[in-house]
């Protein structure tokens, strides 16, 4: 079972939530309250309701203990900052981080870091149906 | 030098005048359109650039690679990080400050190498609390992002050390008394020089020697 942890609770976020949550320890990171309750009964995890630019909401999220953390709020610049700093302090294996802008998608690449571009992947499958 | 600043509100905006005044070479970016049109007027000398300093493009068209300096005073915490390190990742920028908006997100900074966040917040919160609670100390000045500070402390008669000379005083440690004032007298002290009632005190202290140090010479806090 592994310990993964979401930070963004929006459509992606939570649809991951849901599904990893049948089968690993998950535990969600979200500000609004709202987004949290969006997971609905079903979802069988944590979910920490603070600010992820906060050092203690990671701890609160056990963190240290992560297998994978995946970064879907919607600020780039939030994405990179707490994927930079959770790979950093933390040495989590494998760090997700969802950065909508196709430049810094470049300029931010580093070892362990998997930086997933919306564009990039609608890209590749619209070409798939051809 | 040349300096960058980015996010200009009322920080950058008072900080950008009075680097140009001081003869630096300014240059401020910001996302508003209409905030940039109204700087472009009213900063003389000083080179404006609209756009996201977030993106490494803007901070090109800025030159940034050639500034001493890049301050980061966005209200937005991710978003300074982000500058500063593009500024010096990318651009090799020696030194970057940053205006801190959360004092919770300041371990952020310090792991994005952020040289120099100043946690505006806690620094007027301290002095706020200065000025509110010590009636007989006032202080003067606060250096190095208030770590050490000059105080004037104005001595009662119940002093514990009214009418003693400096010798036969202990003050606690990391602080040192820079002058006397006494009536129109400036005195610079010596071992020998003595304490009286009403004299008012320079000193200069380091943080966490102050509470002592006003214990030292008024006996209470």
């Amino acid at each position: 079972m592994k310990h993964i942890v979401i930070i963004g609770c929006g459509k992606a976020g939570r649809e991951l939530a849901m599904e990893l949550s049948k089968t690993d320890n998950v535990v969600v990171v979200d500000k609004s309250l709202k987004s949290l309750d969006a997971l609905g009964d079903d979802f069988n995890g944590k979910k920490v309701w603070s600010d992820a630019l906060d050092i203690s909401t990671l701890e609160k999220a056990d963190t240290t203990d992560a297998d994978v953390a995946f970064l879907l709020t919607g600020n780039d610049n939030l994405n990179l900052v707490v994927g930079k700093v959770i790979k950093r302090k933390y040495n989590v294996k494998k760090v997700i981080l969802q950065v909508n802008d196709t430049m810094k998608k470049k300029i931010f690449k580093e070892e362990g870091l998997t930086i997933i571009n919306r564009t990039y992947l609608i890209v590749e499958v619209l070409k798939k149906c051809i | 030098m040349y300096i960058v600043i980015t996010g200009v509100g009322q920080l950058g905006l008072i900080l950008a005048k009075k680097l140009r005044e001081d003869e630096h070479q300014v240059c401020v970016i910001d996302k508003s359109e209409s905030l940039c049109n109204r700087l472009a007027g009213e900063l003389k000398g000083v080179i404006v650039i609209c756009g996201d300093a977030t993106y490494p493009g803007v901070l090109q068209e800025a030159k940034i690679e050639k500034a001493d300096v890049c301050v980061s005073s966005t209200s937005s915490d991710e978003d300074n990080i982000i500058i500063c390190y593009l500024a010096k990742e990318l651009f090799g920028v020696k030194r970057t400050v940053a205006r801190v908006n959360d004092p919770k997100h300041i371990p952020l900074y310090k792991y994005m190498e952020v040289d120099n966040p100043v946690d505006s917040t806690s620094i007027i919160a301290r002095i706020v609390e200065e000025e509110a609670s010590f009636s007989d100390v006032m202080n003067l000045l606060s250096i190095k992002k208030g770590r050490l500070s000059i105080v004037r402390v104005d001595i009662p008669q119940d002093s514990p050390v009214a009418n003693m000379s400096l010798k036969e005083i202990s003050l606690p440690g990391n602080s040192v008394l820079v002058s006397i004032l006494r009536g129109p007298d400036i005195i610079i002290p010596s071992g020998s020089t003595v304490i009286l009632p009403g004299d008012e005190i320079i000193a200069a202290t380091l943080i966490d020697a102050e509470k002592n140090l006003i214990k030292a010479l008024i006996g209470k806090i």
